[in-house]
């Protein structure tokens, strides 16, 4: 243990094996940490404990909340926010940036493959099987040409830190990645807590996420469409991230529209106005590919609009993301990202993969039966943090149960090394203390006609349960203010 | 020599309450392809709104109604006039060398991935995979011919004893079906094979008495390299000919469901179509 | 504007104003009811009674004695009665949230701070000696709301909109409390002292609808059947008339139907028609016929409102 110096961190529990992201082995302040330490030392823990409180209770008056559906009444309850910020360097900001751009062209290209002469395949760097089992393989999207080119218009790519101290990235989001909200009130919180900290910081801004959001969006609106009119399609006021979709609508100035709002005629789509209907252009949708069109799709679905695909088809609507998108975003695709990289950009990846093993290749299948122990086991198709294992947690029957269920269908599992995701000073509420956690970060990629942004910050998101590695907001995670900087 | 078909299809949907909006979509315009030619076409509804020509995920036309006015019955009808060449379905040389090459060849199979999956309908049994068996001392067309008859054979035609959910499974058990059944078992076990095959849907001109009831008809197209889609019509152990006017093609039944429709209404409907084909010689 | 969310604004403003007078209502009532100058005015079933009536629920067997706890929970807190104030202040939510793009930030966090604090107000503390503090915090709130929705977004159709829905409902709720607080003066009629146009209740009426200082600037009288009346009913100024609800539902209606077009059947032209033969009614007309007045004002709002849904929140 090393002596730190300030009364907020005078019980500060350092575990040696871990990566500190604002302590360094030697157990001293990084220099981009050290002002904000000096001025956080300032206060009383009794300041934080009320502060956090407020802050809580901002987040919930202004509905800043998801709903946890329980077997009697739904519940609403705020995405825990810590008090103490994430802060990035302008270097490590650099390699984060270029690497996402560089991950979300790649993958674009490789959409566009998959859904016209799947050379990847052909040239053998990507296995057929890995599309041809892919329930997110939409076949109505062979041939057909998204506006500009662009399929995965927002990208959420969540990156970690390794205990070597180099970033990885653990997965691709390229469906419908939500959190950006989070991202703009986090900030907005901590500058009503801490508003004394700022000044003393020259930080990016990230409330132009919506702006730059709509301006890429335009770049891609159908051919022949002069001004377009922009729409954001939520499934609904009970889904769990309607805020999110109502924060995006309000802040990029288009209407929020639902299913039902919208209707198709001869391949156009309308939204029902009181002023009659409205031609639409751009939808930034936020259901799934399966809910968007009962006649092409889910015929059950009523959060879509029949007619709505043809309408894309022909070339009347964009679609962002374009359907099909969720074949490259697959756990098990994620394993080529270095391949499909150098395939496509001829470059090296900027960002690092996890190694993964893949349970369909026998030679690995048996070392990861063998290995069980030191290795994380995912199923290929599940979001949201759900059927992860990690090797090192499981009783020896857990462990005998999940080498059965491995061998029964190896195809929808991969197994990557215990990744050692640093940790983050965090406050605790129980404890009423500062402690480590660990933490990821979610980077937002917007690509649009020759133009890129990427959102400067990123959701960092915290597993607040200690030793605990998943972060997901659905498995318990809070989320932090994260700081880009300009200059050190 | 070429035939000239009027193929008239008329569907009447009924509903028990009262429907406050629907909308509907066909998919029963004969296609235009080398060997036919879709002349004119008419269509009429009972609740006078436009009928809206589109093109589905697949490629395929379609004819879409909607409609905000409250009822509780529709009719449709279509008049096409379709002109079909007399192409002998033989009329290619069979060529097996390097055949079982071709199939596995990677092109092959990225480029008809689709029609070599398994999907819903063609899922056979495990216990099923050796029903029939290749000889792959004959060629692939051959071999197709002999499936053709067997599956002829194998099920006997029989409507109203399945529908549009019935399984493989159950047909097989049952031995008895429509032209759906017929073509999905072809399809489940051409691919089983390595041979992509597509489910076709059309209409069959009945002349000479062949079965498809007064419905719209299906039938399979398998890929032989060398050769290109041949058609296939188990339900009547025939090559698919001058008799056989192609709508569009799929996986399988779900792909061509000549009629999809999302009604917000409650309660129960029935729905009724016919089909007519009427030729004459040119 | 969305059709389906112009809807749910509509709807919004009107749960708000209707929490609002369905709150002062009881507190009104209650309280004036303790110190009330007859025997039948001070009776808790008959307060209780026409508690009911107003929200549209009245007790059909009259031998059956009401409990005053279950009636408030009814009437407040019940989450099984669709008329309960929180009810109200939950649907006002709910449409809240699928217009969250539209309104302000300040209006949407006053809103649902409202809803958590009626959400978790115990119901027990409500019904044994809550209900002023209650009332008080209803009607208060729906002022800060009201003025969230003047002072914070644009006015532009959204506000038209919300304010024809607050305004429309506004004009309901009067007429539903002079109905019901004309029920209970002619019911309340006891000796030679409490002659129907000299009731008690129209006292209890004008404050029900917040008016009784005002009427007594005006009028420098007690309240009578026919002052009390002309003044909630007709008189433009009173901003909780008949005729001022009606004024602005017309002024608010112009905003989203500027066509000068002769247009008969808009909803433009009925809210006009109905304005126009209000404005030349006079009270003892009114008087003579009371029952009839108020089911065709009645029918008029409920006119109004459904050629607006079929002109502007059809989807």
């Amino acid at each position: 243990m090393t002596n730190i110096e300030n009364k907020i961190f005078s019980s500060y529990q350092k575990d040696a094996t871990l990566y500190d992201e604002i302590f360094d082995s030697e157990g001293q302040i990084k220099e981009v940490y050290q002002k904000l330490f000096s001025l956080y030392g300032e206060h009383s823990i009794k300041d934080y404990v009320n502060l956090n409180s407020k802050a809580k209770a901002s987040f919930f008056n202004q509905g800043i909340t998801f709903q946890v559906y329980g077997d009697k009444e739904t519940k609403e309850k705020i995405f825990p926010f810590d008090l103490f910020p994430r802060i990035i360097d302008p270097t490590e900001w650099d390699i984060i940036e270029k690497g996402s751009i560089q991950r979300s062209k790649a993958l674009n290209l490789f959409l566009w493959d998959v859904y016209h002469d799947k050379n990847i395949i052909k040239d053998g760097i990507v296995p057929m099987e890995l599309i041809s089992s892919s329930d997110n393989y939409l076949d109505q999207m062979q041939g057909l040409e998204p506006p500009e080119g662009i399929y995965n218009h927002i990208s959420g790519i969540d990156i970690i830190k390794h205990n070597d101290g180099k970033y990885y990235v653990l997965e691709d989001n390229i469906r419908c990645p939500s959190g950006v909200s989070y991202v703009i009130c986090n900030r907005t919180a901590l500058k009503r807590a801490l508003f004394g900290v700022f000044n003393h910081y020259q930080t990016y801004s990230v409330t132009n996420y919506a702006e730059n959001l709509l301006d890429l969006l335009e770049t891609v609106k159908p051919h022949g469409v002069d001004v377009p009119n922009t729409v954001v399609l939520t499934p609904g006021m009970y889904n769990s991230a309607f805020y999110e979709h109502s924060y995006l609508a309000k802040t990029m100035g288009v209407e929020l529209v639902e299913g039902r709002d919208l209707f198709v005629e001869n391949d156009f789509v309308y939204m029902k106005t009181i002023k009659g209907p409205e031609k639409v252009d751009i939808i930034y949708r936020r259901v799934d590919d399966q809910f968007i069109d009962p006649l092409e799709f889910n015929p059950d679905s009523v959060l879509g609009v029949p007619g709505l695909f043809a309408a894309y088809k022909k070339g009347n609507i964009t679609l962002a993301n374009a359907p099909g998108t969720g074949v490259a975003d697959d756990k098990a695709i994620y394993t080529y990202m270095p391949e499909i990289i150098k395939y496509y950009l001829k470059e090296e990846p900027i960002l690092n993969n996890v190694h993964t093993y893949h349970c369909s290749r026998p030679d690995e299948l048996e070392y990861v039966l063998k290995h069980i122990h030191e290795l994380v086991i995912k199923p290929v198709d599940e979001a949201g943090g759900y059927g992860i294992l990690i090797g090192n947690k499981l009783s020896d029957k857990e462990i005998e149960l999940a080498k059965n269920q491995i061998k029964a269908t190896p195809r929808k599992y991969v197994a990557q090394p215990i990744m050692s995701l640093s940790v983050h000073p965090t406050y605790i509420d129980d404890s009423e203390e500062f402690e480590q956690r660990h933490v990821d970060l979610r980077v937002f990629t917007v690509l649009g006609k020759n133009k890129e942004f990427v959102l400067k910050g990123g959701l960092t998101r915290v597993a607040l349960q200690k030793g605990n590695l998943i972060v997901n907001s659905s498995q318990g995670g809070g989320s932090k203010d994260t700081w880009v900087l300009k200059s050190i | 020599m070429s035939i000239e078909y009027t193929i008239n299809y008329s569907t009447t949907n009924t509903y028990e309450n009262i429907v406050k909006s629907a909308f509907w979509q066909f998919l029963i315009l004969p296609e235009s392809n080398k060997n036919q030619e879709l002349v004119n076409v008419k269509l009429n509804n009972s609740l006078n709104v436009a009928n809206e020509i589109s093109i589905n995920g697949y490629g395929f036309k379609t004819v879409r109604i909607h409609t905000k006015k409250e009822f509780t019955k529709l009719l449709f009808e279509a008049t096409f006039h379709v002109i079909k060449n007399d192409i002998n379905p033989y009329q290619f040389t069979e060529d097996n060398t390097e055949e079982i090459k071709l199939i596995n060849n990677i092109n092959y199979l990225i480029d008809f991935e689709s029609f070599l999956k398994c999907t819903t309908y063609t899922k056979l049994p495990k216990t099923d995979h050796k029903l029939f068996v290749f000889d792959w001392s004959k060629t692939i067309f051959q071999n197709l011919q002999n499936l053709n008859n067997w599956v002829y054979n194998f099920i006997y035609f029989k409507v109203n004893k399945t529908n549009i959910y019935t399984t493989l499974e159950e047909i097989i058990i049952n031995k008895h079906g429509v032209c759906q059944d017929f073509t999905h078992l072809f399809c489940a076990i051409a691919r089983k094979n390595k041979i992509a095959t597509r489910y076709t849907s059309g209409y069959l001109h009945q002349g000479n008495g062949y079965f498809g009831d007064s419905q719209m008809h299906a039938w399979a197209e398998a890929y032989i390299p060398k050769i290109g889609w041949v058609g296939f019509d188990p339900t009547n152990d025939l090559l698919a000919d001058i008799n056989h006017i192609k709508v569009c093609h799929g996986k399988d039944y779900q792909d061509c469901a000549p009629l999809k429709g999302v009604i917000y209404a409650t309660g129960k409907n029935k729905t009724s179509h016919t089909v007519q084909v009427l030729s004459q010689q040119q | 504007m969305l059709a389906r969310v112009a809807n749910n604004l509509f709807w919004m403003g009107r749960y708000i104003e209707r929490s609002e007078h369905i709150a002062r209502y009881l507190n009104v009532n209650y309280f004036s009811s303790l110190d009330a100058p007859n025997q039948r005015s001070q009776s808790r079933q008959f307060v209780l009674q026409s508690m009911l009536f107003m929200v549209g629920d009245p007790e059909k067997d009259e031998e059956k004695t009401l409990k005053e706890n279950e009636v408030l929970f009814q009437i407040g807190l019940d989450h099984d009665t669709p008329y309960s104030i929180i009810n109200n202040i939950k649907y006002a939510r709910e449409n809240a949230n699928s217009a969250r793009d539209l309104i302000s930030t300040e209006l949407y966090e006053a809103l649902n701070k409202f809803y958590h604090y009626i959400v978790n107000y115990s119901p027990e503390n409500f019904v044994k000696s809550g209900l002023h503090d209650f009332t008080t915090h209803v009607m208060e709130t729906t002022d800060i709301i009201r003025g969230k929705i003047r002072g914070t977004l644009l006015h532009d159709p959204v506000y038209a909109i919300i304010m024809l829905g607050i305004n429309v409902e506004r004009a309901t709720q009067i007429i539903r409390i002079i109905n019901a607080k004309y029920n209970d003066a002619l019911n309340s009629q006891g000796g030679y002292e409490d002659k129907f146009s000299k009731s008690f209740e129209w006292t209890t009426l004008l404050k029900s609808a917040e008016s009784y200082d005002m009427m007594r600037r005006l009028y420098k009288k007690t309240p009578t059947s026919v002052s009390t009346l002309e003044f909630l009913i007709l008189n433009p100024n009173c901003p909780r008339s008949i005729m001022n609800c009606l004024n602005e539902v017309y002024k608010l209606i112009k905003v989203l139907d500027s066509t000068t077009k002769y247009n008969k059947n808009s909803t433009a032209f009925l809210v006009g028609k109905v304005r126009s033969e209000f404005e030349y009614k006079y009270i003892e007309e009114i008087e003579g016929d009371f029952q009839n007045f108020i089911e065709k004002i009645l029918d008029d709002l409920s006119q109004i409102s459904l050629k607006m849904e079929k002109e502007f929140f059809n989807y």
